[in-house]
């Protein structure tokens, strides 16, 4: 099938791994930080819509808003607990709202298809391999926000700067220490003192997964991501190179399935992201006290 | 601690390094710009969103339990006035069942009371009655036995052509007032 000109093979790898700027000298301006400010514009101007002449008898969008904004305390309530969930939730929830509409944002026609050819010059669609089996490089207008792992890092870390502030708040640091490395299970005695240096060594072994949890919460959102704009543009591509009307139709009809599987994949991936921070917060600040009941 | 990962991901991002990090399009700038866009949503749904609407959901949450509160105490007091009632119309009835009873016994009473007196002035006026018939009547004797000595003393005199004198006339009359009582 490469031989012919037309292949996934040929489409996988015209999805660059990286945002990509558009001017050569304002390097932060990438097509995803574009992504990301006309997201933020859209969530701003919803919550302008639903809370511009908020009543106490929720009517048209605020009514929308509050059942999104309840359902998403009472779970993150059922997670952290009644006393933490005030201080969690703004940020778990922004989280959910930020990442669910960023990744079905990347599903909007002309997302990773318009954009600035090197051959064909400025908005122009995405084009197939040459002949040699070569994708020209082709820089997108529109990239997912969550299908850069700058973003996904950044959200990431504020996460977990606020997992620090909260379990500092709720344990402390003594609190913490003891937490992470004292025995559990209300084990005292010879039998404890047997088990110190396994709880030390389990310890270290947490401090190094928390170390870690903020590398994994983005690799995953990011890898999963940019998987699904990699899968749709090789879906909407494989057909390329024959005859132009098979080529239209297969790049309409071959990735409809997985567009319905990729908005599935945006908002699992987005509560995977804000369930498992959640249950970070709830792991640390937990007062021991309470665990071992 | 948690900066440990960004760390290496940067010290992999230097140029000398290349590797992973630049090979994922990590880069300072772009992830500043993706934090700051990332707080600024943040920042605003905090403010204008999930600040009014739990608010507002606390203020209705708030307002269904004073009006649960309210409700049961609507019932309670609905409960109260209820039974005060049953017991006033309960009193009142026992007041009028109390008045009827004394309103009864008061008109037999009375009632009692009247047709004593009704006999009794109905038995005065029959004494009276009958005192006057009997006065009428000995009154019209007298008048009779008067009228009758009177004839009886006319018809003697004149059967007997004499002229009766006044001891004869008062004969005559004791007789036949005597032969009358007869």
């Amino acid at each position: 099938m490469t031989a012919n000109g037309f292949g996934p093979m040929n489409v996988l790898g015209a999805v660059s791994i990286t945002a990509e700027p558009f001017l050569p000298f304002v390097q932060w301006l990438t097509n995803s930080v574009l992504v990301a400010g006309i997201v933020v514009l859209l969530m701003v101007w919803a919550t302008r819509k639903a809370t511009r002449k908020i009543s106490p008898v929720p009517v048209g969008f605020q009514n929308f808003f509050e059942l999104v904004i309840e359902f998403l305390y009472g779970q993150v309530e059922g997670i952290v607990g009644k006393k933490v969930a005030p201080r969690a939730f703004p940020l778990l929830a922004t989280i959910f709202l930020f990442v669910v509409i960023s990744n079905w944002f990347g599903l909007m026609p002309g997302v990773g298809t318009i954009g600035f050819g090197q051959l064909s010059g400025p908005l122009t669609l995405d084009t197939a391999p040459d002949e040699h089996g070569h994708a020209p490089h082709f820089v997108p207008l529109l990239r997912p926000a969550t299908a850069d792992l700058n973003m996904t890092i950044g959200i990431a870390a504020i996460f977990m700067l606020t997992w620090a502030w909260l379990t500092y708040r709720e344990i402390g640091v003594i609190g913490f220490i003891k937490h992470t490395f004292a025995p559990k299970g209300g084990v005292r005695g010879f039998v404890g003192s047997i088990l110190v240096p396994i709880f030390l060594f389990v310890g270290v072994i947490e401090l190094i997964s928390i170390a870690f949890r903020p590398v994994s919460l983005s690799l995953r959102l990011f890898g999963n991501v940019f998987a699904g704009e990699t899968l749709l543009h090789a879906m909407g591509g494989i057909l390329d190179g024959l005859h132009p009307v098979i080529s239209f139709l297969g790049s309409i009809l071959l990735p409809l399935p997985f567009f319905f599987l990729e908005i599935l994949v945006g908002v699992l991936q987005a509560t995977v992201f804000a369930l498992l921070c959640a249950v970070y917060i709830q792991i640390s600040t937990t007062h021991d006290e309470e665990h071992d009941h | 601690m948690t900066a440990f990962p960004f760390l290496i991901l940067a010290k992999a991002s230097e140029p000398a390094g290349g590797g992973i990090a630049e090979s994922l399009g990590l880069h300072w700038a772009k992830f500043l710009a993706q934090v700051l866009l990332f707080l600024i949503v943040y920042l605003i749904l905090k403010k204008f969103a999930f600040g009014p609407i739990m608010a507002i959901l606390e203020d209705r949450k708030n307002r269904i339990a004073e009006g649960e509160e309210n409700l049961k105490k609507i019932a309670a007091d609905m409960e109260a006035a209820e039974a005060k009632q049953a017991e006033i119309v309960g009193e009142a009835n026992t007041r009028a069942d109390k008045m009827i009873a004394e309103a009864r016994e008061s008109a037999e009473a009375l009632a009692e009371k009247k047709r004593a007196e009704a006999t009794n002035e109905a038995a005065g006026i029959v004494a009276k009655a009958r005192e006057a018939g009997e006065l009428e009547k000995n009154q019209m004797l007298s008048e009779l036995k008067r009228d009758f000595g009177r004839l009886v003393v006319d018809t003697t005199s004149k059967v007997t052509g004499k002229v009766l004198t006044g001891e004869d006339q008062d004969k005559i009359n004791q007789e036949t007032a005597a032969q009358l009582s007869l």
